[in-house]
């Protein structure tokens, strides 16, 4: 599964940081799912969805592997 | 998050501090040969300070495993579970390992011992290995 989240940070303009304090995980969470090392449960992918005011699948994407 | 049964974060350093106590006290237990008045009695001096001694140790050991992380979120949850199934193969394998090569004649309380801290503290150890690890990844980004 890969994701847009870097890039949807970087239109709205927050941090990795930032964008952890909204959903209440560590930043360590938010990077490790930006690297596509760690896949968020649907809570959390749902919770991220709304911080950037779009449908999950527009951010989650899944890959041919999956 | 759904709460978890996890102790407030403050208690790892009770836990640590606990832990730390135990070793000059199981030194003096060492020292001078406690163990040698033993009379077989329940809750004579060197069983009291027997339980002193185990239970300072275990319950350090558990309050070290067991307690919150600063930010306790779903990430840091499943490296609680996958360290402490690596606890458990290993304990096991130990036990295992343990059980093949005693004889009748072992004194099984070495082996009750052992059990004592051993999954804990492998646990302990794998899970602030998968830590460091995770926070490091942060560093190199």
């Amino acid at each position: 599964m890969k994701n847009t989240i870097r890039i949807e940070r970087a239109i709205k303009n927050i941090t990795q940081a930032e964008l952890a304090d909204l959903i209440s995980v560590s930043r360590q969470t938010i990077n490790t799912i930006e690297s596509n090392k760690y896949v968020p449960s649907t809570v959390l992918a749902l919770k991220i969805a709304r911080v950037f005011e779009k449908p999950v699948e527009q951010i989650f994407t899944l890959e041919d592997t999956d | 998050m759904k709460p978890q049964y996890l102790f407030p974060s403050w208690t790892r350093w009770l836990g640590l501090a606990l832990f730390l106590v135990h070793l000059p006290v199981m030194h003096i237990w060492n020292i001078y040969h406690l163990h040698s008045y033993d009379d077989g009695q329940l809750f004579n001096l060197p069983h009291l300070f027997f339980i002193a001694t185990v239970v300072l140790m275990v319950l350090g050991l558990f309050l070290i495993a067991f307690s919150r992380e600063k930010i306790e979120d779903e990430q840091i949850y499943q490296l609680r579970l996958s360290s402490l199934r690596w606890a458990i193969f290993a304990n096991y394998l130990l036990l295992i390992i343990a059980l093949i090569f005693t004889n009748s004649k072992a004194d099984y309380k070495d082996m009750l011992r052992l059990n004592l801290w051993v999954p804990l503290m492998l646990f302990i150890i794998i899970f602030r290995w998968k830590m460091f690890r995770l926070n490091r990844s942060l560093k190199e980004e």
